[in-house]
């Protein structure tokens, strides 16, 4: 491989890469606003200005191609006066309102300000003013005076999102960003643009002045709002669920995520409506009990089916561990083959670039560890019709509220002798049900899913439940909980008594006199390992933060209609 | 003495004068002539650019690649937008076949499929002159798919002129292309160069108006005729603008390497009142000006211009008498280059703000020898680091001016340093700012 030299470190680069690009790899950032990985080259910021040996002017690392034999500096006093005179020359008239502004803590201008700004300011003139608080479109907010005109957004539009929404308008000082005549910021995955204004020009207006970004704990995971799986950071202050940001994953989602799935897909982990514990219904209506008692409820109404009566509807917004376990009881302890899940397509959802038609995160996995009809057995539809006929007196259903789904099955699940659901937060189908099971939302647990390319991805719990322990399941902290605040009552009020729905049908198999030995989700995962192919060699370890393949001649895709 | 470009011929522009006076005879004999002999000829010639940088034109057709996939295109510039530079709407006006002639004999030397004519908006009643000339030049078949027909060979192009939104930057060549192209005038980040990656992403040739129609009579009269004309480094004549405290303000067609001062007395008619000069700036605003004692003996072509420590530019020349406000003078300019500035790049973005704001207080009398310092040091803090020249176009009048003038600054400023009590402390205890050496 061809090298140069930055700052007397020789760096490997492949022809046709840039200065910045070559020495990213080798793990070397040249400070830079306006270049971002996935987007043009601009050129605008001239922040990272480098010398670059036989050049008679300084050069701009993102723009410049790398050559075998060049000799730069980065560090040399050249490259650092003009740095401190770009940097000087943002900060002149940019507000620094750095206590009031929504990116501090996360912004590049401030960090950069620290660590290549001169500390104080040159410039004693009035300062321009540009438009504040300008709704770009429904989920952005901009802030003129903070911009400086790197062009990220402009580019994002155009290039990732492919909507020109953004442009630059007016010359100078005075340039400003504006959406084109009669359109509005409002493409699928708009939000992105707050991501990656490297300053607090664009903030999102579903989590402006909710919180100082320090005072979030950052927890890997993985977004449910569809079947890609995009890998995110779940954000969270006291317990609650306050944002989702994308997390880079080549192979997945680059550095995106839609707003869907940003907005959406979080506000039922911190709703008020969250099932806080086992439910029974007495007398007409759910009341609270403790689990003891709704385990032994529930093994008692089973065990008066025969297995021909009972059928178990798995989840594919649940993890593989739980549609594992639920499929295990069905099969090994009620011994029925009546076994499926409900597919829930949306054509109009799915787009050419991240979202898919397939609005669950996990229908593969669920498929794929045993969430189908037995030789015999009824499927999804047979199931139904069974219902309506009487011939299915008792169904357990997983995590899906199937009547929001399809309000006809209303009248039908009705009829049923039994219906025991697990739940995480009230809704139609709980209406129905006879005893509910409080279930973890994909943040308050450890569990893998499957995204629509067959790559099992991790959560982890983010927000703390009875059933997870911080400190043992190693829940990230952040700064005011690692140093005390009055905001960390994670302890206290809003913890909920919910179980991952693995743990809970293990819990039900114990009140039925059959003990499963696992004590957590990853044994759960290495059985899954251990007795299907598709999974075999895969382990938390081998997952990771990004995921891997699961083994895809080995399972079928599950078929979405 | 002879001129080129803007001849004494009554009805120049009417294109059966022009034909009468030899017109479009240049452009025979070079289409019976290969693409290459004309680069040539023009290399040989020394013609260089009359658009600012002086840049030689055949070394720059030369860029062209010879083999591309690609089409190539030909961008004349009529932005002319620096102040104090008015030379080529003259052409426009009275010799506008010859920038014709000359932009299809450049067309044909870079084989171009389609040639532009970018022309400063507010040039309205020029523009509707070039186009009545073009489409006569259409109507003779000199221009266009008659070509082919009337001059023999296989080599057609049309010309279209492209009418600028006012915009300074829009001169700049790769903002014009842009312009050219719907976009908003950015200046490109270079390389890639037009000649790689030009209009539309093709390779692109770009001159200015005066240099293309020198092309014609250097064809007609050989390389040889031009080269010996004005100083050699640098030949041919000039179109200079004399503006400002002389008495006949105006275009002058004469021989590079005329002296500045024969310029100024000889054909300006001197200054109104006799009085002395002050400041001459010659090359158009952006050029560093020179001190009135320092004119003397200057000549005016592109190296003794730099040896004099400034830059033959546009060769707009204007003229300061000794009772000119230089600070006025000097925020006018800042003025200009802030409002022109595209805001793309943050040094000129935020630096020809600041200069500016820094000037008007001078020029209010609440400046400060500080001032003057922290100007010098904005000034060269943009200068070098910005993606296009106008960067140094907005710095060098500023650091020049007050380095060269410093004397003169420093009576329009107080020795105290009046800046707000809020931040007199921080400025006061103003750590050493790491600056590069100065540049003079
Ligand atoms: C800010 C700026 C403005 C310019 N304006 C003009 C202009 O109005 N006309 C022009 O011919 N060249 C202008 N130039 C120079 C052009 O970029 C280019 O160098 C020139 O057109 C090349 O022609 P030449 O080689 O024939 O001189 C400008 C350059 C800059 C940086
Ligand atoms: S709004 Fe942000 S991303 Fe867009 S140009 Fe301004 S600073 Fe850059
Ligand atoms: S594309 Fe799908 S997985 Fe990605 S953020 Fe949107 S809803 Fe979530
Ligand atoms: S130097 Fe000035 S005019 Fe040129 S690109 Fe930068 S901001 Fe625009
Ligand atoms: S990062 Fe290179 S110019 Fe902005």
């Amino acid at each position: 491989m061809p090298k140069f030299i930055l700052d007397g470190k020789e760096i490997e680069f492949e022809q046709g890469q840039t200065i910045i690009q070559a020495a990213k790899k080798s793990g070397i950032t040249i400070p830079h606003f306006c270049w971002h990985e996935s987007l043009s080259i601009s050129g605008n910021c001239r922040v990272c200005l480098v010398e670059i040996e036989k050049m008679p002017k300084l050069a701009i690392a993102c723009s410049t191609l790398a050559a075998e034999g060049m000799v730069v500096y980065s560090e040399s006093d050249k490259a650092l006066s003009a740095r401190n005179a770009v940097m000087e020359f943002e900060l002149i008239n940019h507000p620094l309102d750095c206590p009031i502004c929504d990116e501090a803590g996360e912004c590049k201008l401030q960090d950069y300000a620290y660590s290549h700004g001169n500390g104080e300011s040159r410039f004693n003139e009035e300062k321009a003013h540009k438009d504040k608080r300008v709704p770009l479109g429904p989920l952005v907010m901009f802030d003129g005076d903070r911009c400086i005109s790197c062009s990220r957004c402009i580019r994002f539009c155009d290039e990732i999102a492919k909507e020109s929404q953004l442009t630059f308008i007016k010359r100078g000082d005075r340039v400003t960003i504006v959406t084109y005549p009669g359109k509005q910021l409002d493409n699928p995955y708009s939000m992105n643009v707050t991501d990656i204004c490297p300053v607090g020009a664009l903030t999102s207006r579903d989590f402006r002045f909710k919180a100082r970004v320090w005072e979030l704990s950052s927890t890997k995971s993985i977004c449910n709002g569809c079947s890609r799986g995009c890998n995110i950071n779940l954000e969270v202050r006291n317990n609650q669920v306050l944002r989702l940001t994308p997390r880079q994953n080549d192979e997945v989602n680059s550095f995106w995520m839609c707003d869907h799935g940003r907005v959406n897909t979080y506000k039922f982990i911190n709703a008020e409506d969250r099932v806080d514990s086992p439910y029974l219904r007495r007398k007409g209506a759910l009341a609270r009990s403790g689990w003891d008692e709704a385990f032994a409820a529930a093994s008692s109404e089973l065990k008066s089916y025969s297995k021909n009566e009972i059928a178990f509807i798995g989840s594919p917004y649940a993890t593989c561990e739980d549609n594992f376990i639920l499929s295990k009881f069905a099969t090994q302890i009620i011994g029925t083959k009546h076994m499926d899940f409900i597919r829930h397509f949306n054509t109009s959802f799915g787009d050419n670039f991240l979202r898919q038609g397939d609005v669950t995160p996990n229908s593969f996995g669920a498929k794929a560890v045993g969430i189908f009809p037995g030789k015999g057995g009824l499927d999804l539809d047979g199931i139904i019709k069974a219902v309506k006929d009487g011939q299915i007196k008792a169904v357990y259903l997983m995590e899906d509220d199937m009547i929001a789904f399809n309000p006809e099955l209303q009248e039908i699940f009705s009829k049923l002798d039994l219906f025991i659901v697990h739940a995480t937060n009230f809704n139609k189908t709980t209406e129905l049900a006879d005893i509910v099971f409080p279930a973890s939302t994909y943040a308050e647990k450890h569990g893998t899913i499957v995204n629509s390319d067959g790559r099992v991805q991790r959560l982890k719990p983010a927000v703390a439940t009875f059933d997870v322990d911080r400190a043992l399941e190693g829940m990230s902290l952040s700064r005011w909980d690692k140093f005390g605040t009055k905001f960390d009552s994670w302890a206290e009020g809003n913890k909920r008594d919910a179980r991952s729905s693995w743990r809970i049908l293990a819990g039900l198999s114990g009140a039925m006199g059959h003990k499963y030995k696992y004590g957590t989700a990853e044994e759960v995962f290495m059985d899954i390992a251990k007795s299907i192919n598709a999974f075999s060699g895969l382990d938390y370890e081998v997952i990771g933060e990004l995921g891997a393949k699961l083994k895809l001649d080995s399972v079928t895709k599950p078929v979405i209609a | 003495m002879e001129k080129i470009v803007l001849p004494d011929i009554k009805d120049l522009h009417l294109i059966d004068v022009y034909i009468q006076n030899g017109g479009y005879t240049a452009l025979k004999k070079a289409f019976s002539q290969t693409p290459d002999d004309i680069i040539d000829q023009v290399k040989k010639s020394g013609l260089r650019g009359r658009g600012g940088a002086a840049f030689f034109a055949g070394l720059k057709w030369s860029f062209m690649p010879k083999t591309s996939s690609k089409p190539k295109y030909l961008c004349i510039n009529g932005d002319e937008s620096e102040p104090g530079s008015f030379k080529d709407r003259q052409i426009l006006e009275f010799n506008p076949h010859q920038l014709i002639e000359g932009t299809l004999i450049e067309a044909y030397a870079i084989q171009a499929n389609a040639a532009y004519i970018y022309i400063r908006g507010e040039y309205h009643k020029w523009i509707k002159l070039l186009e009545k000339a073009l489409a006569d030049a259409y109507e003779y078949g000199f221009v266009g798919d008659k070509m082919k027909e009337k001059l023999g060979g296989n080599y057609s192009v049309n010309i279209y002129v492209h009418k600028g939104a006012g915009a300074y930057i829009c001169g700049e060549e790769s903002a014009l292309m842009n312009s050219i192209e719907g976009k908003r005038g950015y200046p490109r980040v270079k390389p890639p160069f037009p000649a790689q990656n030009g209009l539309w992403g093709c390779p692109t040739t770009i001159n200015n108006v005066e240099t293309v129609a020198n092309v014609p009579p250097i064809i007609n009269k050989g390389w040889e005729w031009f080269s010996k004309i004005g100083e050699p480094k640098h030949p041919g004549t000039i179109l200079y603008g004399l503006s400002g405290h002389v008495n006949n303000p105006g275009i002058y067609e004469l021989p590079s390497g005329t002296l500045l001062t024969d310029l100024i007395y000889k054909y300006g008619g001197g200054v109104p009142g006799n009085k002395k000069i002050l400041c001459v700036i010659p090359g158009g605003s952006s050029m560093p000006p020179l001190r009135g004692e320092q004119i003397e003996g200057i000549k005016m072509d592109a190296e003794s211009l730099k040896a004099a420590g400034t830059s033959i530019g546009t060769a707009g020349i204007i003229v300061m008498d000794e009772d000119t406000d230089l600070v006025q003078v000097l925020a006018r300019i800042a003025k200009f280059y802030y409002h022109e500035s595209c805001g793309q790049c943050t040094p000129c973005r935020e630096g020809t703000g600041w200069m500016l704001k820094l000037l008007n207080r001078i020029a209010k009398g609440e400046g400060s020898t500080h001032d003057l310092d922290l100007l010098i040091s904005v000034a060269s803090n943009i200068e070098g680091n910005t993606i296009c020249a106008l960067g140094e176009a907005a710095a060098w009048p500023v650091r020049f001016m007050i380095t060269r003038f410093r004397d003169y600054f420093e009576t329009c400023v107080s020795r105290e340093v009046t800046i707000p009590v809020a931040n007199k402390v921080h400025s006061l205890r103003h750590t050493e700012y790491p600056l590069a050496p100065i540049k003079d």
